[in-house]
């Protein structure tokens, strides 16, 4: 198996698509062109000779537990030293603690990149990232000198204690307990699980971000505070145990811990009975991240498949011979087999431009100003669940068409595309599972925003119409414009009327969103491409938007006409009625 | 782990109310001895061993996987005595023919029994399930003696068997293999080549293995029609069935899967080993062909029994899994939280699980019922007419129902959160077990064009013209017959559509052919949903044809809009472009 990190398309969809040249300049980033074009160039280089080596064999050995000691497969600690001294984990950091101070997008390209080689091994650094922001801008001033540096620099890395036995969506339940203590700190007890990167052998230190409550906080979400919560403190032990780790289905290379607390030292972050909020700045750019994972899987996917595809010989065209002079055509000539290519390179390649666009709004939302930072936040508050949401479940789709492709070769672990199935299944479920995802749209980003967030983001559709006016995708992309704000309102309408509205509809209309969406991007990628029809990338990205219009893009309507269907037919049936027979 | 749950009583109604299998079967002489109790008794206890003795090995066949040491093949623990128990019960020859020691059931029923045997355990059923096809193509296509040897053991479980058709270099087509028969002085063949992915091509759980062997004779014409199918015995059997001699044949290595680990599945080297020629020289793919239908059918169920699995352990789950709030109503005074099964959305993936599933089980038995008037209805025109509806429907049955069983699968799994994605919970292993589904017995979009170029163009749409009016003529509730209507015309339509615009261009079969089966299969559920609803007194079955009707009906209008997207997006790109 081989991989290449797709510059030429990232760049293209960086600098043509995105303008990220303008974007940096109207930000005031000094980030240039050049800069970016090293780093990426630099990364790839990186990720095709360190990581992509040991994805298949982390997969194969995985992580071990031995009396709370966990080891990571062979290779991945060297590797994350390599990491650590080419700088890489610093990027985005803080110049006041050891960063290098450029943009978030950046790092999500970097981490795009290093996730496609393997996925297992990135989320390591994934994490600490999330903690980096937390700390960032809710810790005082003592907590960012102490932990700030050392992860930064990758000297230490972070976690995302949320998750318990008992609460997982719904973090409200947690019972977590932090009690105060004379010197200012927090004493933690509790269990967490499914804690991913909680404990291993990589650096030095790792740092908890934990949720608990404090004495006496009120009940449900509202009680919750954030703590950090060292491993080692001043180079002893602070009472975090690794009781165990789990034998997964996938990501078998990244230890998922359960995290005993007994009575560890912690720190509190930001107010108390603030944690959700302060968890918030954690989790939109960790579900982003998400996104991106389904974005690097089916990255791999596409390219092992593709060539497959050329090189499988099976059966003739039903057009005629096509290689004559061998035993049968490749059977990328078969219609079939190019739906199941075009589908991936479609959700592949529109499903990364919208990653993009969110870290460019991330961008604007962290160093941006006035009426541009606010409604960047707005359009990213809007763009966060459809990312995650979408962007995971059709890349779930296209891996399966990457391991289809291989026919009965696909389901043998050596030829390792059944791997990118069993590692995309988790993106679907944390950071908040599809479902999560839909009801945070539409019930938070749409309904209770009354749908400000989605007006704008239609009348950016509308404008690329009126910039396409008389293209082939201009009178699909009214069509939709109409119809998005249409369905928005009516089940805002619905919604009032039964509680029950919101969630009925909600994936459906998640689901929906991702496809208006994708169709936005698509037809802006093939005006874009449209000018340069002398090159066979460009052709390509025409021809692939006009696939998308033809092939994909009606399925937007079955779920329209789903979610307007009502919730009758969910809610009618009784709890016992869900029994067996 | 939750038990298995054995759907009996919903076998029953697709039996008895849904396709009156009474009146059904006293118009078949092969069939009249079979009265509501003895069905029922055969029901009951092929559940009891699929929920005591075979779902009780299925995790820990997936965690132990099979063995391979120096060519011998160790099945997961506990197989044996599992297998020994199938046997001794007789469940190897239910559809087995009774000249020959099988017991003739009808298809319509063992297609239920199937389906209890994937759900339990398809690890341990795959060991058997290669056995009854070998079986029906020995018993179609071999001489007397041949039949009178071979059809006992199969029948009492003493022997298995094991189909060898693939390649490295060849797998959708088959043309392209190059195992050799060379005539030997004894009439017999001598085989020489090398197979891959052979299901219980090699075990320990009985003494002798009898592979089906596809072979190219010595100036064999090229391709498909130049292939023959040998039998292929591990131990050679006297005529009084006793085993003699050990045959050139062994297995090189066995695969490293996704799923279906319990399985082996094995490279065989076969080094001049005899072989008995079955039918014809160079007819081995027509002999291959009776057996498909039933193959087919039964990878089709597979899907479902493994789908009906994740139903039962999902909705059981989501009843006792407390997370969040429902919407106020509904909520449990003095509690944090509610069971998830509350939420509407957890209730969506719960009902399209059910509406697949139930769906599923009807039109799978509705396909055997076909299988059984096509092979013993009385009258030739309704044999011939069900025979149509047999080679139309196969591969909606292979495809559209493991599609679905996937689909489902995920669906389960994810209803369980986090916890479905670790493996002790058991749930992410029916999905890895399913995967499989969708590509052996000839891969999904295989399906999808046999269905489009042989099924539906052949005939210009004569078959499914036929089949529509049946459908039109069935009565179901009010409450259905618009959409069902607007469904059928849809259908019917692009169909039409189809076999208009296929002749000038010979990339749209291929290009519409997954989307056609998926119109196809979703048409057809929607038909058994509305039977259902109409037949059925209680309040269940109303429910789920509401929903399937609401929210999973509707995928046809995508569906049909993409068929009629045409093929140019597809085609346009020359290959290098990809
Ligand atoms: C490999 C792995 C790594 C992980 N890493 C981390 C980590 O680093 N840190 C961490 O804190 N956690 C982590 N998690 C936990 C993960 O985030 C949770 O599993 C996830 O949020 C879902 O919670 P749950 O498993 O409790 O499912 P539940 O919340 O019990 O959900 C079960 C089902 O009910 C549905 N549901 C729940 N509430 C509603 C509702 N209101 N409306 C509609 N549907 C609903 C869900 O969508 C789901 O389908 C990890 C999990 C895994 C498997
Ligand atoms: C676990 C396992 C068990 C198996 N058990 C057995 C067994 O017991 N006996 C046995 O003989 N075989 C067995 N097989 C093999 C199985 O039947 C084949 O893998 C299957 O038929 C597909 O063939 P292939 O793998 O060569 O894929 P290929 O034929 O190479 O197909 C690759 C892809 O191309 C597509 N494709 C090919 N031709 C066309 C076309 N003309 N138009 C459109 N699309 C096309 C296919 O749909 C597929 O997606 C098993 C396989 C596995 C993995």
């Amino acid at each position: 198996m081989d991989y290449q990190t797709p510059l030429r398309d990232m760049r293209f969809l960086i600098n043509d698509v995105l303008d990220f040249d303008g974007h940096y300049e109207a930000i005031e980033s000094d980030a240039s062109r050049e800069l970016v074009d090293t780093i990426l160039e630099q990364c790839a280089r990186f990720a095709e000779n360190e990581l992509f080596p040991l994805r298949a064999s982390g997969d194969k050995t995985g992580c071990s537990w031995n009396d709370g000691v966990v080891t990571t497969p062979a290779g991945f600690a060297e590797a994350y030293a390599t990491y650590v001294q080419g700088g890489w984990p610093s990027i985005a950091g803080n110049p006041a603690f050891g960063g290098q101070g450029l943009p978030r997008s950046i790092s999500l390209w970097v981490e795009e990149i290093m996730a496609s080689a393997n996925m297992a091994w990135t989320m390591y650094g994934s994490l600490s990232r999330a903690a980096i922001n937390a700390i960032d801008s809710h810790g005082s001033d003592d907590l960012k000198a102490t932990f700030l540096p050392s992860l930064i620099s990758g000297e230490w890395t972070g976690t995302m204690c949320l998750t318990e036995p008992h609460c997982g969506s719904d973090v409200g339940l947690l019972n977590t307990r932090a009690e105060p203590h004379a010197d200012g700190s927090y004493r933690i007890s509790g269990t967490k699980i499914f804690i991913s990167s909680g404990d291993h052998d990589l650096a030095d230190n790792i740092v908890h971000l934990v949720l608990a409550r404090l004495p006496d906080s009120p009940a449900g979400t509202k009680g919750i505070s954030l703590f950090v919560v060292p491993k080692l403190l001043d180079g002893a032990l602070n009472g975090v145990v690794c009781g165990a780790i789990e034998d997964k289905m996938g990501i078998h290379g990244n230890a998922t811990c359960t995290l005993h607390f007994e009575d560890s030292c912690g720190y509190l972050v930001g107010h108390a009975n603030d944690g959700m909020r302060c968890m918030f700045t954690m989790m939109n750019e960790a579900r982003i991240l998400v996104g991106t994972q389904g974005v690097c899987l089916m990255e791999l996917g596409y390219q092992v498949s593709l060539q497959y595809a050329t090189e499988r010989l099976q059966m003739r065209s039903a057009s005629g011979p096509k290689s004559p002079d061998r035993p049968a055509d490749p059977i990328l000539v078969h219609p079939d087999v190019r739906r199941m290519l075009l589908t991936q390179k479609a959700f592949l390649e529109g499903g990364r431009v919208m990653t993009y666009f969110a870290a460019q709004l991330s961008d604007i939302a962290h160093r941006g100003s006035g009426d541009d930072r606010a409604s960047a936040e707005r359009l990213l508050d809007l763009m966060t669940p459809i990312v995650k949401g979408f962007v995971t479940e059709t890349a779930f789709e296209a891996v399966n068409h990457a391991l289809q492709i291989h026919g009965g070769h696909g389901f043998i672990r050596e030829t390792g595309v059944e791997q990118l199935v069993r590692d995309a299944r988790i993106t679907l479920i944390y950071e908040g599972t599809t479902q999560i995802q839909a009801l945070d749209l539409l019930g938070r980003k749409v309904v209770m925003n009354q749908g400000k967030a989605l007006m704008s983001f239609i009348e950016m559709i509308r404008a690329e119409a009126d910039l396409q006016s008389g293209g082939p995708f201009a009178s699909a992309l009214r069509e939709l414009a109409d119809q998005w704000g249409e369905l928005a309102l009516g089940l805002g309408g619905k919604a009032t009327g039964d509680v029950d509205e919101i969630g009925a509809a909600s994936v459906d209309f998640l689901m929906y969103s991702g496809y208006a969406t994708m169709a936005y991007f698509w037809a802006r990628i093939a005006r874009v491409a449209s000018a340069r029809e002398d090159d066979a990338f460009m052709r390509g990205k025409v021809k692939t938007a006009q696939f998308f219009f033809d092939r994909i893009l009606p399925r937007a309507n079955a779920h329209h006409r789903a979610a307007l269907s009502g919730a009758d037919s969910l809610m009618d049936v009784s709890a016992s009625e869900f029994g067996h027979h | 782990m939750l038990p298995y749950m054995p759907p009996g009583n919903d076998i029953e109604f697709v039996l008895y109310d849904l396709f009156d299998a009474e009146t059904e079967w006293a118009q078949i002489p092969a069939f009249d001895s079979f009265d509501r109790d003895t069905v029922r008794a055969i029901v009951t206890e092929c559940g009891k061993l699929a929920r005591d003795v075979m779902a009780p090995l299925s995790q820990s066949s997936d965690e132990e996987g099979a063995h391979w040491n120096d060519g011998v093949v160790t099945a997961p623990e506990g197989f044996k005595d599992a297998y020994a128990a199938l046997a001794a019960g007789g469940w190897l020859g239910v559809s087995g023919n009774p000249e020959f020691g099988g017991q003739g059931l009808p298809k319509m029923l063992t297609a239920s029994l199937e389906e209890m045997f994937w759900g339990a355990n398809t690890n341990l059923w795959l060991y058997a399930t290669l056995t009854v096809g070998a079986a029906i193509c020995v018993d179609a296509h071999a001489d007397e003696d041949t039949r009178r040897l071979y059809l006992p053991k199969f029948y009492s479980g003493e022997w298995t068997g094991a189909m060898a058709l693939t390649e490295a270099h060849a797998g959708t087509d088959l043309g392209l293999i190059r195992t050799r028969a060379t005539p030997r002085s004894d009439g017999h063949y001598s085989i020489t080549g090398t197979k891959i992915f052979i299901t219980s091509g090699e075990h320990d759980l009985v003494k002798n293995i009898v592979h089906l062997v596809l072979a190219k004779v010595p100036d064999a014409p090229a391709g498909s029609r130049g292939i023959s199918l040998f039998l292929v015995p591990k131990y050679i059997p006297g005529d009084d069935g006793l085993l003699g001699e050990r045959n050139g044949f062994e297995s090189a290595s066995i695969e490293h899967k996704m799923g279906i680990k319990g399985s082996a599945t094995s490279v065989i080297n076969y080094g001049d080993a005899i072989g008995y020629l079955i039918g014809e020289p160079n007819q081995g793919l027509a002999c291959m062909f009776t057996m498909m239908n039933y193959e087919r059918l039964s990878v089709g169920i597979q899907g479902l029994g493994l789908a009906e699995r994740a139903y039962q352990m999902s909705s059981s789950y989501a009843k006792e899994r407390v997370q969040g709030r429902v919407p106020e109503g509904s909520r449990v005074a003095n509690t944090d939280a509610d069971a998830i099964v509350g939420h509407p959305d957890v209730r969506r993936m719960l009902l399209t699980q059910r509406a697949y599933n139930e769906g599923g089980r009807a039109f799978s038995m509705y396909v055997g019922l076909q299988l059984d008037r096509a092979k013993y209805a009385p009258i030739e025109a309704v044999r011939e007419k069900a025979s149509g509806f047999v080679d139309l429907l196969t591969p909606v049955a292979k495809a559209f129902i493991t599609d679905r069983g996937l689909e489902c699968t995920l669906l389960g799994q994810q209803v369980f959160g986090g916890h479905g994605y670790i493996r002790e919970w058991g749930v992410e292993q029916l999905v890895r077990d399913v995967r499989i589904a969708q590509i052996y017995e000839g891969a999904n979009g295989i399906q999808a064009l046999d269905l489009v170029l042989r099924k539906v163009l052949r005939d210009g749409g004569a078959t499914v013209g036929e089949l529509i009016d049946d459908i039109r003529q069935t009565e179901v509730p009010e409450r259905y017959t618009a959409a069902m209507d607007e469904a059928l015309n849809a259908w019917q339509e692009v169909t039409r559509w189809l076999c208009d615009s296929a002749p000038s261009d010979s990339n749209l079969p291929g290009a519409a052919s997954v989307d056609y089966l998926d119109v196809t299969g979703h048409v057809l559920y929607a038909w058994m949903w509305a039977r259902m609803a109409g037949v059925s007194g209680s309040t269940d079955k109303r429910y789920v044809a509401d929903y399937y009707f609401a929210k999973l009906l509707p995928r046809y209008y995508s569906l049909v809009a993409s068929i009629r997207g045409g093929s140019a997006s597809l085609m346009e790109p020359s290959s290098d472009w990809f």
